[in-house]
């Protein structure tokens, strides 16, 4: 990381000498290089890369904290992860998570909700606060001269937030017109149903969001006690990635730490075990008049940390995880049925889902769901080619440096390590254990964590073209448009 | 708060085909970005034919002479690289970013289509495209909640025959038209070396890349001149207003005022009034409309940066139960206010530190930057402009933000389109 060489100590901007004289004509006509266009040119030599150094530790608090020197811009990122994501949701207090994590943002035992926001902003940044699945998180962007000030506001919001009553009322109002809105929203509906249906009586059956209920019932009492069992320091880590020394940041975020309350450890995440799915189900979502249909195919998958995660990357990114992989090319080079098609293991501490995704033409939804079945069953059945193997292979490990270019980047990849509790080589070892994953282990992977005989179809789009096209995979189920509705008419079992 | 200093030196050469060339040297991962940009949008296409060069531009990822159809891609991502392009108003742009010590196979790719790209075409990738950009429409826009107003407005606010009218990824019906004769003569019209530029940022030698990108693209001979595109825009002459039926819940107004070209100073005051409305939780309209009225469930402002004029963009989605009307008042209140007042000293400190973050953040990625250096090279034939780019924004005085808003958003001239529940209608 030498990027930072180029600065000047005068401040004033770099610039090549050529810049004030008129363009150089350059022409070479008897160039040694010679090209050679019938073939792909060979590569130069390798220049090699290394996952960025980066410094994890505990503080005395409990806090564990990583951080990663990028210079080169006056940029910082800085956020705080802690086991408070939807999976803790208690039945019936569906969306708490969501909830907690967006009010801890909404006033200080120091500072107002407006406050907060107008001094991060103010200062270039951003500061949001928020839940996935697995946690919730606090983070904020700022410009690298306001390290020490953005740190301690946001030690301020995780050690001391409020939970003012007001804001927590204008909050759930915005979240009801939000359920609204994603009634109305293709691609939030496929997503919606299809996780109801793949994790039916689990907590990964229902929005993170919450649904109108729920979030009718949780109160300023509800949302504070998840917030203490959720964000203690020993349970919790802080990221921080850009221009600045790790050090000097350690030193910053024990004085901005220190007044933090203990709070009891997190309990542990749940069990989440979803029953497998008894066989093709199909769910239409109508939208009458609808201009495309948004498809959605999948079943439960595996958590990040299971020992199958290297050949799963290798065989998902072959399958549906780049441009050139069969998914892609079938539905949308080869039928034209699509923009684009992928799937994706989704990466959880619990089984998150495998997922196949596309908006296709409406009358070609059939067509489409039955070449990703097929697709599906082709990679169970055969040996994947040796050529397609080896391009894959050195797709994922060639492309990870793009991958690492920016703080925000950096930080995810640290943040990944944190959640999962992955060692420090983890990405330095996974991409050596990718070079070496073989055919055979693909098959195999593949016939362990497919099945498209045990599979949810939903398609949203108008039904009555959609029914006819689909009622030959398996049982339908027609919905109305809002997540709320019973079916508008009950299965074909 | 004046802007740091991010290294952006930069070797400009041109090639005897009018081919020009920035060069920008940044080692610190081993990567390099090859960037083009054809100066070429939906501007330069005529009505009946709209989309034409977005639905070219993915012709031009099937293959050329010495490249099968489906290889470009192919080529680019077994070695780790990704590839892309796009089309806007005013330009189509191609990019890939590969391991430093495959330069020369991106250098392979992109000139082998801008020599060698018509033996590759045939009629049955055309069909396949066709239907792939149908889809890409329908995912983009007509599948998508208030997915139409933005095309709408830009009709509206721009008249018939205007090149800025229709949309940059065309009607249907004009998509199913395109003929192979059509791509044919596209290409031999706009995609030559000297309506092109070529960036190459990343982790190279700058004496050695260009000799090889002069024995790449050297030997591609010129084209003719480009035909110009006219485009006179009389003043609207009064408020244009639509009203457009749609799948949704929550109504949404837009309103359109038009700004000067991109480039122009009050082009930056135009990008800096929208930030200091809308952007951030703290600003005025998200604070009055969103946080202390609750009367919107959302509320930005946006700029389009185009080559001969700009559209500023206001849109809010109202919260159940609250009239659309009471919406489009507050926000033309404070376009009104923008043209009397000064904004408050806070919110113009947070724009400009906004707009310099988001500058630095756009300069982290290697890609990126090469796209800023083939923008500013391509518009204003200056690549240094990059650097100058945070400058401008904070050049930019209260004075500017009310002769923008006062200039530009005052009575007649402007277009109000507004999205409504479909049973409302």
């Amino acid at each position: 990381m030498q990027n930072g060489e180029g600065r000047m100590a005068n401040g004033e901007l770099k610039m090549t000498n050529q810049k004030d004289s008129p363009h150089s004509q350059f022409a070479i006509r008897h160039s040694a290089f010679k090209v050679d266009r019938t073939s792909p040119p060979p590569p130069g030599e390798i220049r090699p890369f290394r996952f960025p150094p980066f410094l994890r530790t505990r503080l005395a608090n409990g806090l564990t904290v990583a951080a990663a020197r990028l210079p080169g811009l006056p940029l910082i990122s800085i956020e705080m992860v802690s086991p408070a994501g939807g999976q803790f949701d208690p039945e019936g207090q569906e969306g708490i998570a969501a909830l907690s994590a967006a009010v801890l943002d909404e006033g200080t035992v120091r500072r107002s909700s407006m406050e907060i926001a107008a001094f991060a902003e103010r200062l270039g940044g951003y500061f949001t606060s928020g839940a996935d699945w697995d946690v919730g998180y606090l983070a904020t962007g700022l410009l690298a001269d306001h390290l020490v000030s953005g740190l301690e506001l946001l030690a301020e919001v995780a050690v001391s937030p409020t939970f003012p009553e007001a804001e927590i009322e204008r909050l759930r109002r915005q979240r009801l017109a939000e359920i609204l809105r994603r009634a109305h929203d293709p691609s939030a509906l496929a997503d919606d149903r299809f996780q109801r249906e793949v994790y039916r009586g689990t907590v990964y059956a229902h929005p993170l969001l919450g649904d109108r209920e729920s979030i009718s019932r949780l109160d300023r009492d509800s949302l504070s006690a998840f917030y203490r069992r959720h964000y203690g320091l020993a349970g919790s880590a802080l990221i921080a990635v850009g221009d600045f020394e790790p050090a000097a940041l350690l030193r910053e975020v024990e004085r901005a730490f220190a007044l933090a309350a203990p709070l009891p450890a997190a309990p542990a995440p749940p069990e989440i075990r979803p029953a497998p799915l008894p066989g093709i189900s199909v769910h239409v979502v109508d939208r009458p008049g609808a201009a495309q249909t948004e498809l959605r195919l999948g079943h439960p998958g595996v958590p990040r940390t299971h020992p199958d995660h290297v050949p799963l990357v290798v065989l998902n990114t072959l399958l549906g995880g780049k441009f050139t992989s069969r998914i892609n090319m079938n539905l949308r080079e080869r039928h034209g049925y699509t923009y684009g098609a992928s799937s994706r293991f989704a990466a959880r501490m619990g089984p998150g889902p495998f997922l196949v995704s596309a908006a296709v033409a409406t009358q070609s939804a059939g067509a489409a769901a039955r070449e990703v079945l097929h697709e599906l069953q082709r990679i169970r059945e055969a040996l994947v080619e040796p050529e397609e193997l080896d391009e894959t292979r050195s797709y994922i490990v060639g492309v990870f440096p793009y991958t690492v270019q920016t703080i925000g980047d950096l930080a995810k990849r640290l943040e990944t390590l944190i959640v999962f509790g992955l060692p420090d080589d983890h990405y330095t070892r996974n991409l050596e254990r990718i070079a070496g994953v073989s055919r055979e282990e693909i098959l195999e992977v593949a016939r362990r964590h497919l099945d498209p005989e045990r599979i949810a179809v939903v398609a949203v789009g108008p039904a009555e073209t959609l029914e006819p096209q689909l009622a030959g995979l398996g049982a339908v189920t027609v919905w109305g448009p809002q997540e709320e509705l019973e079916p508008v008419q009950p299965g074909s079992m | 708060m004046s802007p740091a200093t991010p290294d952006l030196a930069f070797e400009r050469h041109v090639l005897d085909n009018g081919l020009r060339i920035v060069l920008h040297r940044n080692a610190s991962l081993p990567l390099v970005a090859l960037n083009l940009w054809y100066h070429v949008g939906s501007r330069n296409e005529r009505p009946g034919r709209t989309g034409f060069a977005h639905l070219f531009e993915h012709m031009l990822f099937q293959g050329s002479e010495h490249i099968a159809t489906h290889d470009h891609f192919r080529y680019v991502q077994q070695v780790g690289g990704v590839a892309n392009g796009s089309t806007w108003f005013d330009r189509t742009n191609y990019y890939e970013t590969l391991p430093a010590h495959q330069l020369d196979l991106a250098l392979w790719l992109e000139s082998d289509r801008m020599g060698f790209f018509l033996p590759a075409l045939t009629q049955e990738n055309l069909d396949t495209q066709r239907e792939v950009v149908m889809n890409e429409r329908r995912q983009r826009i007509e599948n998508q909640p208030y997915g139409l107003a933005a095309e709408r407005l830009h009709e509206l606010l721009y008249p018939e025959g205007h090149p800025y009218h229709w949309p940059v990824i065309g009607y249907m019906e004009d998509i199913a038209a395109a003929t192979l004769e059509e791509v044919r003569a596209f290409f031999r019209t706009y995609y030559t070396p000297n309506n092109s530029v070529l960036t190459l940022v990343g982790d190279f030698q700058p004496e050695d890349a260009l000799e090889r990108i002069a024995a790449w693209f050297g030997e591609i001979p010129s084209g003719p001149p480009v035909p110009p595109v006219s485009a006179p825009l009389p003043p609207l002459g009064g408020e244009r207003r639509a009203v457009l039926p749609d799948d949704v819940r929550l109504p949404r107004v837009h309103i359109g005022f038009r700004a000067p070209a991109y480039g122009q100073r009050l082009w930056y005051a135009a990008d800096l009034l929208a930030a200091v409305l809308a952007s951030g939780k703290s600003s005025p309209l998200y604070r009055e409309l969103v946080y202390e009225r609750q009367i919107a469930q959302d509320v930005g402002a946006s700029v389009g940066p185009y080559e001969s004029a700009g559209t500023f963009m206001l849109a809010a989605t109202a919260r159940p139960g609250v009239a659309i009307e009471t919406l489009e008042e507050a926000l033309l209140r404070a376009v009104g206010r923008a043209a009397a007042e000064p904004p408050d000293p806070a919110d113009l400190e947070r724009a400009r530190n906004r707009m310099l973050t988001d500058f630095y953040s756009t300069l982290q990625k290697l890609d990126s930057l090469a796209d800023l250096f083939s923008q500013f090279t391509t518009y204003f034939d200056d690549p240094a402009g990059v650097a100058g780019e945070a400058e401008r924004y904070l050049e930019i005085t209260s004075r500017d933000l009310m002769d923008y808003a006062a200039g530009w958003c005052t009575e007649p001239e402007r277009v109000v389109v507004t999205v409504v529940p479909r049973q409302a209608s």
